[in-house]
C-alpha cells in the first residue's frame, strides 16, 4: 500500500524540524523587536508624566491699597507682595537664611503669575487673597514623591525645613497638584516648573512647512522629469547615481552645507524656521525624488502607451494619465520624507536653531528652535525636573510621528486609483 | 483595385544593430482588413508599429525607407507624430483603459485634441463611439463607472471606443483579441467586420483562423521579410510561396 504519511521518508522528519525551527526563529525575532519597541514606548511614557503634573501652592497675598496702587497696577511689585505672602503665612520663620529657603518654596514665576492674575480680574486688588502660585521644582518633585528623604539632609536638595512646611502646608490643603496647561502653552524657560514646548512645537511646524513647500514640488517635478523625459544615457545615470548618493549623506553635512551658503553666503536670519526648513529640504529631496521615481515606476507604461497612441503629447500623456496615478505613491514618500526630517536635530544645530527660545515664534524669520532639538537642550540640563520634560518632549515628537505616517496611510488609501 | 491608403516601401527597421524588417514592400487597401501573420519575432508587430511611429517612443529602433498614408510621408521632417496619431489610431494586445470613467476614456482623445465644442456634442460623439464599439447597451446606464471595472472583453471594446471617438482614417490592432476568452474574442471579431466599412484596419494576429475569418487581405511576415502578400483567401488556400505554405499548416511557427 502507498504511504503518504510522515513515515514515508524522503527525510521528512529533518525537513518539518527545520521548518518549526525556521518559524520560531522568526516569531521569536519579532517578539524581541516588539518587547523592546513596548519597553521604550513604557519607559518614556511613564518617565514623561510627570510633566503632565503642576504642583500649586495657596499663599495669602496682601493686595490692598497699601501694596498696590489701583491705578497703576503694572508699578507694583509683585515679587514683594508674594514674598510678604509667604512670611505671613509662616510668621516663625525670622533669619535671614531661612527667609530664603523659604522663598525657594516658590518658582521664580510667581510674582508673574500675580500680576497676570490681577490683570486679568482686577477685582481680586483691595484685600488679602488666598492665591494658588505655581511651586518650584525642588518642592514639586518632594510633593509628588520623587525626592528620597531617606538620605542625610546635605545630600538632597530639599532641607528638613521646607519639608516640614510642606507638611505643615499639606495639612491645611494649600497644596495642590493639577494639569500642567503651561507645557503645551509656554516657550523654554530655565526653570523646569516653567518650561513648555509651544516655542518648539511652532518652530517644528515653521520649518516643516517651509520644506514641505520646497521639496514637495521640486521633488515631484525632479523625479518626473528624470522618470518621464530624460534621455537614458551617461548624464541621467550619473545624476540617478548622485541622488541615491546624497539620500545616504549624514545630515549633519546638510546642516554645514546650510551654514556656509543660506548664512554665511545669503545671509538668511540665523536660527530661523526659513532657514531651517530650507536645510531640512535638502535633506528630504533626494528621498522625495526616490520614492516618487519609484512611484512613477510603478504606473504601467500601457497606460501611458494608450494616450500617446491616441495622439496626446508626452506632457500631455504624463500629466492626464501617469501622474494621476502615481500622485498617492509620491505623497507618502513625501510625507515619510517630512517625517525623518521632523526628527532631526544635527542640522538645525548648524544653523543656530540650537538657541534657547522662550518667546513663540511669530513668523518665519524668527529665532525659534525645533523641537528634537528642545528635547537635546533639556536632556543636557542638570535639573531633575527637566528629565520629565525630556520624556514629555519625546512622547509628543513620537505622537506627531505617528500622526504624519498616519496621515501618509490615509491619504493613500484615499487616493489610490486601481488600474 | 482602388489606390492603395499605406504604401510602404522598401521598409527596413533597426534596433540598435539588430535588423527587424528587411525591406518590406506592403500596399494596404483603404476600408479593409488587412492582417498580419507570421512566427514570434518575424517583425509584424514591428511593422505596424512603424505606421503609427510608436516604434520612436525606443530610442534605439530607427526607421529607413518609405512609408506613404495617403501620399504623406509619415516619416517626413515636417510631420508631426500627435496629428499622424490622432489620425492613425491603435489598439493594444492587453486592454488598457485609462484608469479613469467610461465616459472619460471615450472623450479623452476629442478632448484633448478639441474636436467637440459644446458639452451636448462630446456627450453625442462619446455615445456614437461606444454604439460603434457595441459597448453603448451594456454601459449606457454606468458611464461614470471606472472603465477598469469592465470585463476584459469589455474593457477591449472601451479602447476600442476610444480611439475611434476621434475618428481616424486607420486604425492599428495589435492582437488585440490575444488576452480573451473565446466568447469575447468573437464578439471582437465581429466588431472588427462591422468597422471596415469606415475605417481601414491593419491587425496582427497569431490565430490564422481569426486571419482567415476577419480580413480580406493576409501578408506573412517571416524572419524580418515580407514573404506573401495577397488576398486572405489565396493566401490561405493557395499560397504561391513555399514558406507561406509551411507555417499555415503549422509546419513553421
Amino acid at each position: 500500500m502507498i504511504d503518504f504519511t510522515k513515515s514515508a521518508g524522503f527525510n521528512l522528519a529533518a525537513r518539518h524540524r527545520a521548518e518549526t525551527r525556521f518559524q520560531w526563529m522568526g516569531k521569536g525575532a519579532i517578539l524581541l523587536a516588539l518587547a523592546f519597541l513596548a519597553w521604550l514606548i513604557v519607559t518614556i511614557a511613564v518617565g514623561g508624566y510627570g510633566a503632565t503634573k503642576l504642583v500649586q501652592i495657596a499663599i495669602p497675598v496682601d493686595l490692598s491699597a497699601t501694596n498696590i496702587d489701583p491705578n497703576n497696577i503694572a508699578a507694583a511689585r509683585f515679587g514683594k507682595i508674594v514674598k510678604l505672602g509667604l512670611r505671613t503665612r509662616f510668621p516663625e520663620v525670622k533669619k535671614r537664611k531661612d527667609k530664603k529657603k523659604l522663598y525657594n518654596l516658590l518658582s521664580t514665576e510667581a510674582s508673574f503669575e500675580l500680576k497676570r492674575a490681577i490683570l486679568a480680574d482686577p477685582k481680586l486688588l483691595g484685600g488679602t487673597r488666598k492665591i494658588w502660585f505655581t511651586a518650584s521644582d525642588t518642592l514639586s518633585l518632594y510633593v509628588r514623591g520623587k525626592t528620597n528623604v531617606s538620605v542625610p539632609e546635605d545630600q538632597r536638595r530639599i532641607s528638613d525645613k521646607e519639608i516640614a512646611w510642606a507638611a505643615d502646608m499639606q495639612k491645611n490643603a494649600e497644596i495642590r497638584t493639577v494639569f500642567n496647561w503651561g507645557f503645551f502653552t509656554h516657550g523654554d524657560s530655565r526653570e523646569p516648573e516653567i518650561a513648555g514646548i509651544l516655542a518648539a512645537l511652532i518652530g517644528t511646524a515653521l520649518s516643516l512647512a517651509v520644506c514641505f513647500l520646497l521639496s514637495f514640488p521640486l521633488g515631484i517635478a525632479a523625479a518626473t522629469y528624470l522618470e518621464q523625459f530624460a534621455p537614458a544615457n551617461r548624464l541621467s545615470d550619473i545624476i540617478e547615481v548622485n541622488i541615491n548618493n546624497l539620500a545616504a549623506v549624514p545630515s549633519i553635512v546638510f546642516g554645514l552645507l546650510g551654514l556656509s551658503i543660506f548664512l554665511g553666503y545669503f545671509g538668511l536670519p540665523r536660527s530661523s524656521p526659513l532657514v531651517g526648513g530650507m536645510v531640512l529640504s535638502l535633506m528630504t529631496l533626494p528621498t522625495i525624488i526616490i520614492a516618487s521615481r519609484a512611484s512613477l515606476k510603478s504606473v504601467p507604461p500601457s497606460i501611458k502607451e494608450a494616450a500617446l497612441a491616441l495622439g496626446a503629447t508626452p506632457v500631455q500623456a504624463v500629466f492626464h494619465h501617469v501622474f494621476p496615478v502615481a500622485l498617492p505613491g509620491m505623497l507618502t514618500g513625501a510625507i515619510i520624507g517630512m517625517a525623518r526630517a521632523l526628527g532631526d536635530t544635527a542640522p538645525l544645530l548648524m544653523i543656530g536653531m540650537v538657541a534657547f527660545i522662550v518667546d513663540i515664534p511669530k513668523s518665519i524669520l524668527a529665532p525659534a528652535t525645533a523641537l528634537p532639538v528642545q528635547i537635546f537642550l533639556w536632556s543636557d540640563s542638570p535639573e531633575r525636573g527637566f528629565m520629565e520634560k525630556t520624556s514629555a518632549a519625546i512622547v509628543v515628537l513620537l505622537i506627531f510621528l505617528i500622526a504624519m505616517n498616519l496621515i501618509a496611510i490615509l491619504l493613500r488609501r484615499k487616493l489610490e486609483q486601481r488600474f | 483595385m482602388s489606390d492603395p491608403i499605406i504604401r510602404a516601401q522598401n521598409v527596413d527597421v533597426f534596433y540598435a544593430d539588430k535588423q527587424a524588417l528587411f525591406g518590406v514592400d506592403l500596399k494596404i487597401e483603404e476600408k479593409q482588413v488587412t492582417s498580419l501573420i507570421g512566427p514570434s519575432g518575424c517583425g509584424k508587430s514591428t511593422f505596424l508599429r512603424a505606421i503609427n511611429r510608436m516604434n520612436d517612443l525606443i530610442p534605439i529602433c530607427r526607421f529607413r525607407g518609405s512609408l506613404k498614408i495617403d501620399g504623406q510621408d509619415v516619416y517626413a521632417p515636417a510631420v508631426d507624430v500627435v496629428s499622424l496619431r490622432a489620425q492613425v489610431g491603435m489598439v493594444f494586445q492587453k486592454p488598457n483603459p485609462f484608469p479613469k470613467s467610461i465616459r472619460e476614456n471615450v472623450a479623452y482623445g476629442l478632448k484633448i485634441h478639441r474636436l467637440t465644442s459644446s458639452k451636448s456634442e462630446l456627450d453625442g460623439r462619446i455615445e456614437h463611439s461606444l454604439k460603434s464599439a457595441g459597448l453603448w447597451d451594456e454601459v449606457a446606464d454606468r458611464l461614470d463607472e471606472p472603465g477598469t471595472s469592465l470585463s476584459g472583453g469589455q474593457q477591449q471594446r472601451l479602447c476600442i471606443a476610444r480611439t475611434i471617438a476621434v475618428e481616424p482614417r486607420v486604425i492599428l490592432m495589435d492582437e488585440p483579441c490575444s488576452a480573451l476568452d473565446p466568447i469575447a474574442t468573437a464578439v471582437i471579431e465581429e466588431l472588427i467586420d462591422k468597422l471596415r466599412r469606415d475605417f481601414t484596419i491593419v491587425i496582427v494576429t497569431h490565430s490564422m483562423q481569426q486571419a482567415a475569418r476577419i480580413s480580406q487581405r493576409t501578408a506573412f511576415f517571416h524572419l524580418g521579410k515580407l514573404v506573401e502578400v495577397g488576398s486572405t483567401k489565396q493566401v490561405f488556400t493557395n499560397p504561391v510561396e513555399e514558406r507561406t505554405q509551411n507555417y499555415i499548416t503549422g509546419r513553421i511557427g
